[in-house]
């Protein structure tokens, strides 16, 4: 990066987030995916029992799994049976709210950067001394910043949500390094992932929605994982947690060497039409 | 050459096996209207791109204020540079004002409000600073582009087709400020179709079809591409008049009745074949000289180059 960088990127950013707050319906996508995200994990621990008359602790095979996922997650051994069926179903849940990440950054990238393609407005900005790289940086920096913060809010309202209508120390023993791990290390991870496909995927194609589409792919590990979750009993715990990471981070480096071939001045003015 | 910015040396562009620019050379100095006149394909966009550092020729060379463009150059010399693209390219959802800001930004300005009135103030719509722009004409978002394109003020601008498609009171507006530039003692590189603006704003017209046709003043270039056409009319029949007009020019000579038409004739040797025909007891009744327009020496040229490939 030459001199003066900052200020280019953070004048894109600021135009960016500036074109993003006029234009809401970018951000819902993420919103709607925050909002589908949280619903079950409170409708199927809380409310379906509530209406039932029952205990989530009635359920002898929730029962068992929860005590073979205090093994992982000491925190949850600590709690009372129905507060630990509770605490497991949220951990569980938990993985869920990183479909944030995955959807938010695919959404505002696309926009981001498909809508130049269709404003026709990437010509003038390379004509400018900004470097491609910076280019690249700002234009993910403003997705990447908003989705963040995004994923952070819904955790917040998810543990938020926990405590206000579980039962007493429930949204405690989710407050732990699993949580930091998963929301702090993964998905931010799984964040980068999402904007460098969305930034190949948008080189080859000129409609958000497509890019979009293309990139809901990567919904299917995180749902997969899931769905293994719940029909494996199994709770993804802090090593699986940092492999997963690992495995990102190989992924995001191979993104980010394509992505860097395909964000080329050139290729952007010549090819992506 | 003294103040001269640009200079193109024999820049090639192919894009896998089309060649769109082939061999291309000139200078244009600091004062100069350039005006680059071509159909449509004939590589003109794709010239303004290489001078502006976007794309890289294939082969030749690219100096801008007597530096060599190459890819470690651009973005730096890009700060010389102000470049209206084909289309305004404005940010809708944005102000007017916030569009530019962000481009202040891009430039490093220290000033960025100060920098961006100045600019809108040159192509007369700081009124507009507040207004987003997507709720802006069509001959105002052109405007803004331009001013967008002065913002870090420049040395040199390149401009694409900056009257496309404008009303006439809005193309005579932005004619003005390109005018204004060359005023400045700015270098200005302008595409256009139009020929009667290339005319009146060009100190120079270079015509180009992948490859350059013809460079030069726009009055030479008429003359050096077509000469003179004149026509004399006599009194009598013209035929001794014809015999006498035959020693003094090579071109076409064309006799109708009492009337001469001389084309392709040098417009220096008039006065003289005047003389010799009073001289030689012709009556002359009038003498109009008619020199073909740049249109007919555009088309002819281009023409020409589309015949031989």
């Amino acid at each position: 990066m030459t001199p003066g960088a900052s200020q280019r990127i953070g004048g894109l950013v600021a135009k960016d987030l500036a074109e993003l707050s006029r234009n809401p319906g970018a951000t819902v996508p993420p919103i709607l995916t925050a909002i589908a995200a949280m619903v079950p994990a409170f409708l199927i621990t809380i409310v379906t029992p509530k209406i039932s008359g029952e205990h989530v602790a009635d359920a002898q095979e929730l029962q068992r799994a929860a005590q073979r996922a205090a093994e992982l997650l000491p925190e949850l051994g600590l709690l009372a049976p129905n507060a630990q069926v509770q605490a497991f179903m949220f951990q569980q849940f938990a993985l869920f709210l990183l479909l944030v990440p995955v959807v938010g950054s695919m959404a505002l990238a696309a926009h981001a950067i498909i809508g130049e393609k269709i404003a026709r407005t990437l010509e003038p900005l390379l004509a400018t001394p900004i470097s491609t790289i910076e280019l690249l940086v700002a234009k993910t920096s403003a997705p990447f910043a908003l989705t963040l913060a995004l994923m952070w809010a819904t955790l917040l309202v998810y543990v938020g949500g926990i405590a206000a209508v579980a039962e007493p120390d429930v949204w405690r023993a989710l407050v732990g390094t699993r949580v930091v791990v998963m929301f702090f290390v993964v998905g931010p991870l799984i964040s980068l992932v999402s904007l460098q496909l969305a930034i190949v995927i948008s080189s080859r194609v000129n409609d958000p929605r497509s890019a979009q589409q293309l990139g809901a792919l990567i919904i299917l590990p995180v749902t997969g994982l899931f769905v293994a979750q719940l029909m494996g009993g199994f709770v993804v715990g802090v090593n699986a947690l940092l492999a997963i990471a690992a495995g990102l981070a190989v992924v995001n480096a191979g993104l980010l060497y394509l992505g860097a071939r395909v964000f080329q001045r050139e290729n952007i003015l010549m090819r992506w039409k | 050459m003294a103040g001269e910015l640009v200079r193109a040396q024999s820049i090639t562009r192919r894009f896998d096996s089309r060649v769109a620019v082939d061999a291309l050379s000139f200078e244009l100095s600091a004062g100069e209207i350039l005006a680059l006149l071509g159909p449509n394909g004939a590589g003109k966009t794709t010239t303004l791109r290489m001078l502006g550092g976007l794309i890289l020729p294939t082969r030749g060379s690219v100096d801008i204020c007597g530096e060599r463009l190459t890819g470690r150059t651009a973005a730096r010399l890009r700060r010389a540079i102000g470049m209206l693209t084909e289309t305004p390219g404005l940010w809708d959802r944005l102000s007017v004002r916030r569009n530019l800001l962000t481009y202040a930004h891009l430039y490093n300005i220290t000033k960025p409000r100060q920098a961006v009135d100045r600019a809108l103030e040159i192509v007369g719509v700081l009124d507009r600073a507040a207004d987003l722009a997507g709720s802006l004409s069509k001959g105002l978002r052109q405007r803004v582009a331009i001013a967008r394109a002065l913002l870090h003020n420049p040395q040199i601008v390149l401009l694409d087709e900056p009257t496309a498609g404008l009303d006439p009171a809005s193309a005579r507006h932005i004619r003005d400020v390109i005018a204004g530039l060359r005023a400045e003692g700015r270098a200005v590189l302008m595409c256009t179709h139009n020929l009667t603006e290339a005319e009146s704003l060009g100190d120079r017209i270079a015509i180009l079809n992948t490859r350059l046709l013809a460079l030069d003043e726009p009055d030479a270039l008429r003359r050096t591409l077509s000469g003179t056409r004149v026509e004399i009319d006599v009194e009598g029949a013209a035929g001794d008049a014809a015999t006498i007009v035959k020693s003094f020019t090579a071109g076409g000579l064309e006799v109708r009745g009492a009337k001469l038409v001389l084309t392709s004739v040098d417009a220096n040797l008039v006065p003289d074949v005047i003389a010799a025909l009073v001289r030689g007891g012709i009556r002359i009744r009038r003498v109009t000289p008619e020199q073909r327009s740049l249109e007919d020496v555009y088309l002819a040229l281009v023409n020409e180059r589309e015949e031989v490939a």
